[in-house]
């Protein structure tokens, strides 16, 4: 940065009569840093600080557009496999936590708030209220990793892992979640698992070997159950034909695929995140030092667009991960 | 553009006028022509001379969608911003609302999709301000949507080509009684 300052005054000075625009930029400029010839921030290869702006957002446009194309691959990815196993996805947001979600995604529409604000500040060289947006963007994005961690935590303590460490410590009827909307499914599960337990018992007394053991327990054992008892229990996958175990309720088989998706979209979000809060923290630094002015607010536009797009892509993760019916 | 610009226009009138341009004095008022005849001059005599004039905050021709003057591009008002907020979180908290509801099969998955189309919309328009933005940029940004359509809608056309192949290894390989 230094190098290019310097640069650029000694081109200002080569050009030498800058008489009509000097002060144009010293009434405008609410701190000294800008005022005088081309400016501390104009980098030498720039004619103007329109040209500079300019090249520089074009520049962070076409960054975003490689990184929608690049989210595009993950989105792909699950809406092929939703469209293949939706009962995977069912089954599998009975364990996602849609407050907390919910909670995310306020912290981030602030933050974004925030951030747009922030542009504005740096057009106006309200070099405090920029420094607390930025300081309020950066807690945001604190907030929401710090959310996010917990979220992880308790994937990680329930099993709840792509591949083979998919072991998830509970059933999808013992949740709470799915209770709360399906009680009578729940109940019926949770009948049948013990029906069947009962049955492996008698199996492994040796005399019950021969009869009934591939009886299905829906039809072995109780009188026709309702739609309200095994609708929902189909649709998650947990009986039916997705079930991974056909002898009493399990859950959809290759569920754990969900988790892949949800770890790598979220993730590559997170990253993206954890990326921004570097970005904001340096920005903060520079802000904080009075750098950014009515001509030069070039990186705080740019930081806040790149901020925006993290949080459109969280518009879109939230509902199709957490919110799936 | 029109309130804060004239007095810098002004200000460099007197350099630009020794060059030519007789249209200067009528010129002034019309935003969108008020560039072109300065800098036909200017790229007459020397570059650097455009340079300086270019200078200052005067938004050029293609991006002078700046109503409030502050100079490079436009400045978002605070109500504006605000609000915006506050539509995202109502929009939100519709969106989280709305799942209690059985919207059908896949009722439910384009509600929610709508709601967060509008949500992306508000953000794109009014927090990237590409509504005040070059239309190069929103060009760009759309070619980017239209591929991840293609690369969406190919995906799942060709995923319909094979879900035949799809249910027949899950009949053989599923041990459950088929219904």
């Amino acid at each position: 940065m230094s190098e290019s300052t310097s640069q650029s005054a000694t081109t200002a000075a080569q050009k030498g009569g800058h008489g009509a625009p000097a002060p144009a930029h010293g009434g405008h400029d609410a701190h000294g840093a800008h005022g005088g010839h081309g400016g501390p921030h104009l980098a030498h290869h720039f004619d103007t600080y329109q040209q500079q702006f300019d090249a520089g957002k074009l520049g962070i446009w076409l960054f975003l557009l490689t990184e929608v194309l690049f989210f595009s691959g993950l989105f792909c990815a699950y809406t092929v496999y939703r469209g293949m196993h939706p009962e995977v996805f069912v089954y599998a947001h009975y364990f996602l936590n849609t407050t907390m979600g919910a909670i995310n995604t306020c912290v981030l529409l602030i933050s974004s708030l925030t951030a747009a604000w922030s542009v504005r500040n740096a057009q106006l060289a309200q070099r405090k209220l920029l420094v607390l947006n930025i300081v309020i963007t950066i807690a945001c994005a604190c907030t929401f990793m710090v959310v996010k961690f917990f979220e992880y935590e308790h994937k990680f303590h329930d099993g709840l892992l792509p591949g083979p460490a998919f072991h998830p410590t509970e059933q999808v009827w013992e949740l709470e979640s799915f209770k709360h909307k399906h009680p009578e499914a729940a109940e019926y599960a949770e009948k049948l698992t013990k029906a069947a337990e009962e049955k492996d018992k008698a199996k492994a007394a040796p005399v019950a070997v021969a009869a009934g053991s591939t009886v299905a327990p829906e039809t072995g054992v109780f009188e026709k159950p309702t739609e309200e008892q095994i609708e929902p229990l189909i649709k998650a996958g947990v009986i039916g034909p997705m079930a991974e175990d056909p002898t009493r309720p399990s859950k959809p088989r290759n569920a754990h695929v969900f988790f892949g998706i949800y770890f790598f979209m979220t993730g590559l979000h997170g990253i993206h995140v954890l990326g921004g809060i570097g970005v904001f923290i340096w920005l903060l630094l520079r802000a904080n030092k009075g750098e950014f002015g009515p001509k030069y607010f070039g990186p705080i536009d740019y930081a806040a667009l790149y901020w925006h797009l993290v949080d459109l892509i969280w518009i879109y993760l939230f509902p199709l991960l957490y919110l799936i019916h | 553009m029109a309130d804060s610009d004239k007095p810098e226009n002004a200000d460099k009138e007197p350099k630009s006028m020794q060059g030519s341009s007789e249209e200067q004095p009528p010129e002034p008022r019309e935003d969108a022509t008020a560039p072109n005849p300065k800098l036909e001059p200017t790229e007459q005599d020397e570059p650097e001379e455009a340079a300086r004039r270019d200078a200052p905050l005067v938004a050029d021709g293609h991006s002078g969608h700046d109503s409030h003057g502050h100079g490079l591009a436009h400045t978002m008002p605070i109500w504006m911003l605000v609000s915006v907020l506050a539509a995202l979180m109502g929009l939100t908290i519709l969106t989280v609302s709305v799942t209690s509801f059985d919207l059908g099969s896949q009722g439910n998955l384009v509600v929610a999709m709508v709601i967060a189309t509008i949500k992306a919309a508000l953000v794109v328009t009014f927090f990237m301000h590409l509504f005040w933005d070059k239309k190069f940029h929103l060009i760009l940004f759309m070619t980017a949507l239209l591929f991840v359509v293609l690369f969406l809608a190919m995906s799942i056309t060709d995923r319909g080509e094979y879900q035949r192949n799809i249910d027949l290894y899950q009949s053989t390989t599923s041990t459950t009684p088929s219904k």
